[in-house]
């Protein structure tokens, strides 16, 4: 077994990939002359290989998966280092939680055998997080998705994520479609009334995706497709932020001194990276507003050039390959909704935030997966992988059952 | 399970194709729509990149320094008439001129983007000898100071706003371009500006005209090529033709040409001809030929900010439709545009991209871009163009409306046209004049325009004598004009 395990993706990519962080922060390091750099310059390739090389002594996991999601990780860190430091070393350490956290969900899937008990709890909590922000929320960007608790401040739709891919894969495996309604369309509406579309979007498409997956009927998938564009065209007619944003979409150019701002700065920003980018730690990537969380992608193209953005946009599809690899070899209905959720959940809003920054589709303020500034989000991304994980793990555990029992036979 | 599994399948390749979708789209913007984003004014680069690079040089085909930098200050041609006239190419101090060369190729000017080994030398080079790239032009410096004057020397054109365009029809390649009212950038005052009329807007590549009767170049071409008899067939002009209850096609100074051929209504520009033409063969075709000739299209060009001309889709009556025939009815075109219609006429129906840069060299003499010509588009098969080009030979040798452009030793062929606009409720009429010569030892377009002509006037008495001072001039001038080497 662990020949099999050493063999993909291999030592040495980990090791080269290592090393391009270590120089990279070495390189940022002297140049700023901080200390802290070069502590992140030893901290970083430390934390890629505990991800990647620790971890699947312990547990039989995908290295290829650990190694893109750790890639993406550090290269946010990275980013942020040059772009603003302060943030570069709370990222770190959200990258350091979300590796815990993602054991833990490896855990917690290889261990809990009664879901039932935990799914109805999760909503009730679930439910009354993604409520707190329309009561008590702060607006950050026009949305009001965000809870302070006292020094910690947090995104609850983040969290809730993990929640909805976890019962959403349980009510389906059980066909118990009212409940599965029920919770989708509820979190839906307390995400509309935060005003926090692109979030809504990627709930939308993940609920329609695994209905569709599981239960295969045209019919009823065709009713919630035609639902959420009537939701969609009454979005469009009732809010004026949603039509501002269209409007934006359409032209940015057209108010690039106000609403188009922040779009036309990020195409500017790709646009001067030419193919091969100005280079780590040139250009000027905090022109952008919101450089750091939604338009980190456009900051990667400037600095690493356009050639590099599409190698990311490659790392993200093999990510999906191996997500739904492992979603496709799990015994269980229960895990392989797991997994296809979580994979088609990091994979679309991947797509939702590349696509509204390349100007492709109108901008919704959602998180790119890994990279961007964000504990919540980085730490609710690597939960995400650690389900994918812990069933891909299961799925090898079976394996050996069934070769151990065939040995027998 | 099984069915279930084919599903994934189908989910992975949903969100494998979206992520395609987003590298293609990806990739064709930037490079479609790269360096119009990056040029554009508010982008903050530029102004840090000032701060640390000498703005390069900007030459002439010849080697004519048109812009240099001297201690941080920008210089441009010692001559007074040079700078005027070439003001709005190369583009002002003040960054008034929108997509000027100073402007739309800031990024060669200041070095932004180069190779690897020039930016490994550029590091290497203390900063306050750092120099961004010379870009060589295609202009001739020669021609271009003296164009604004041609228009001066006939008492018609004199002072009057417009723009030229000269261009080689077979390269694409930009000869000169002007547009008036020109000012000098190093002694213009602010006084000076408020008395001209919008001084910093390029006439040329940025003024949308109503085409008038040079629009019929297209609508001829969209009748030969739905009635191939046409040319055997005769038309009767009685001078007007009512469309509608309010609205009757009047030809110029309501004169009854009596019956026609289509070479003969071209050669004197018979509107009413044009707009049965028009109404003949309908809104969707004349729609079709105008597109193929560049109109609806979005201009990408690579070194020139061209405005999109336009054929109108909404809102299309019969009154409009027939008025379209004759270039009427909203439609708009640029100077550059009716230009490259002539010179897609000159080169057997292949419209040439036009092209401004020679090339771009960094200061230490390496080659960043080098010339490549590229045709545009194809508006219009071989026999239609060279059946257009008789037709305009007759226009302006033939004794038709654009005679006063003839030169006997050259082969000039044109379109004029007198086209209408109102402005602040006043009319307003427009002088064109678009052709080239037939000569293959000198391929060259060029378009006049003159804004406001006096009524009763026309393109052929207004801009058709301006043309005929380029041509003589590039005839006389023939062995420097097209010679490219520095």
């Amino acid at each position: 077994m662990s020949k099999k395990h050493n063999r993909t993706p291999g030592r040495r990519l980990v090791a080269v990939v290592m090393l391009f962080y270590f120089l990279a922060f070495l390189l940022l390091a002297v140049r700023k002359s901080s200390r802290e750099g070069y502590i992140l310059s030893i901290a970083v390739p430390l934390m890629i290989f505990l991800g990647t090389n620790l971890l699947p002594h312990m547990f039989k996991a995908d290295r290829l998966l650990l190694s893109l999601s750790n890639f993406l990780c550090a290269l946010g860190v990275l980013i942020l280092y040059d772009t603003n430091p302060a943030y570069a070393y709370q990222q770190a350490v959200s990258y350091g939680i979300g590796l815990l956290s993602m054991v833990i969900c490896i855990l917690l899937v290889r261990s809990v055998f009664s879901w039932r008990l935990l799914v109805w709890p999760l909503i009730l909590i679930s439910l009354l997080l993604l409520a707190l922000p329309v009561l008590w929320g702060k607006e950050t960007n026009g949305a009001k998705n965000w809870i302070a608790l006292g020094p910690v401040s947090f995104q609850p739709s983040e969290v809730v994520k993990l929640s909805l891919v976890i019962s959403l894969a349980w009510f389906m495996s059980r066909r118990k479609m009212i409940p599965w309604l029920l919770f989708s369309v509820l979190c839906l509406i307390l995400l509309m009334l935060q005003k926090d579309l692109g979030t809504a979007l990627l709930y939308y498409m993940t609920a329609l995706m695994l209905y569709w997956a599981s239960a295969g009927s045209m019919i009823f998938t065709g009713i919630g497709i035609l639902g959420g564009c009537a939701a969609a065209v009454y979005g469009y007619n009732q809010f004026s932020h949603v039509r501002r944003r269209v409007a934006i979409w359409l032209n940015p150019w057209a108010d690039f001194e106000n609403a188009g701002y922040q779009l036309v700065q990020g195409l500017m920003a790709i646009a001067s990276g030419g193919l091969f980018g100005v280079g780590l730690g040139l250009g000027m990537p905090t022109a952008i507003p919101v450089y750091e969380s939604d338009f980190i992608f456009a900051v990667i193209c400037e600095q690493f050039g356009l050639i590099f953005g599409i190698c990311v946009l490659l790392m993200y599809i093999a990510l999906i390959w191996r997500g739904v690899s492992v979603a496709m070899s799990a015994r269980r209905s229960f895990h392989s909704l797991l997994a296809m959720g979580s994979t088609v959940l990091l994979g679309f809003q991947t797509f939702v935030i590349i696509g509204g920054v390349l100007k492709l589709i109108p901008l919704t303020g959602v998180t790119m997966p890994f990279v961007s500034y964000g504990g919540t989000s980085l730490i609710s991304s690597l939960c995400l992988i650690g389900f994918i994980q812990g069933v891909g793990s299961m799925n090898e555990s079976d394996l050996e059952e069934d070769t151990h029992l065939a040995m027998l036979g | 399970m099984k069915r279930q599994r084919h599903r994934f399948k189908m989910i992975a390749l949903f969100l494998f194709a979206l992520f395609l979708l987003l590298g293609l789209y990806g990739v064709w913007s930037v490079t479609h729509y790269g360096s119009r984003w990056f040029s554009y004014a508010g982008n903050p680069r530029l102004a840090a990149q000032k701060e640390n690079v000498v703005e390069g040089d900007i030459l002439d085909r010849h080697g004519t320094v048109l812009a240099s930098t001297d201690d941080g200050r920008r210089i441009f041609s010692s001559s007074p008439q040079a700078r005027a006239a070439m003001v709005h190419v190369l583009g002002d101090r003040n960054g008034m001129i929108a997509n000027s060369v100073e402007t739309f190729q800031a990024g060669y000017l200041y070095g932004y983007q180069s190779s690897l080994s020039d930016a490994v030398h550029l590091l290497m080079t203390p900063s306050d000898v750092r120099k961004g790239n010379t870009v060589t032009l295609t202009l001739d410096a020669g021609l271009n100071t003296v164009l604004p004057g041609f228009f001066q020397l006939h008492p018609l054109s004199a002072g009057k706003n417009g723009a030229a365009v000269v261009m080689n029809y077979l390269t694409g390649e930009v000869l000169a371009m002007t547009s008036l009212p020109c000012f000098d950038p190093d002694t213009v005052t602010d006084a000076d500006i408020a008395s001209l009329d919008h001084p910093f807007w390029n006439r040329a590549t940025q003024a949308l005209y109503p085409p008038g009767s040079t629009f019929k170049i297209v609508t001829s071409a969209a009748a030969m090529k739905a009635i191939p008899d046409i040319q055997s067939q005769s038309f009767e002009c009685t001078g007007t033709l009512p469309v509608s209850e309010t609205f009757a096609v009047h030809d110029f100074n309501s004169v009854t040409h009596g019956t026609l051929s289509l070479r003969d209504a071209f050669r004197r520009s018979c509107n009413c001809v044009y707009a049965s033409l028009a109404l003949k063969l309908g809104d969707d075709a004349l729609r079709s030929a105008a597109e193929s000739f560049g109109f609806n299209q979005n201009f990408l060009f690579r070194d020139l900010v061209v405005y999109n001309s336009s054929y109108p889709v909404s809102n299309r009556t019969f009154d409009a439709i027939a008025a379209s025939g004759y270039g009427q009815s909203a439609l708009t075109a640029t100077p550059v545009h009716m230009c490259l219609i002539s010179a897609a006429v000159a080169n057997g129906g292949t419209m040439p991209e036009p092209r401004l840069i020679r090339s771009v060299k960094t200061a230490s003499g390496s080659q960043v871009l080098s010339f490549s010509t590229a045709s545009a588009r194809r508006v219009c098969s071989d026999e239609i163009a060279s059946e257009l080009s008789s037709m305009m030979k007759d226009v302006v040798q033939g004794g038709g409306s654009g005679n006063l452009a003839d030169i006997p030793s050259l082969d000039i062929r044109g379109k004029t046209g007198t086209a209408e606009s109102s402005l602040n409720g006043e009319k307003i009429n427009y002088a064109w004049f678009t052709g080239f010569n037939a000569q293959p030892e000198l391929p060259v377009a060029v378009c006049i325009l003159v804004e406001n002509i006096p009524d009763g006037e026309t393109g052929g008495t207004v801009s058709a004598p301006v043309a005929k001072d380029v041509f003589m001039w590039l005839k006389n001038n023939i062995s420097q004009v097209l010679s490219s080497d520095p």
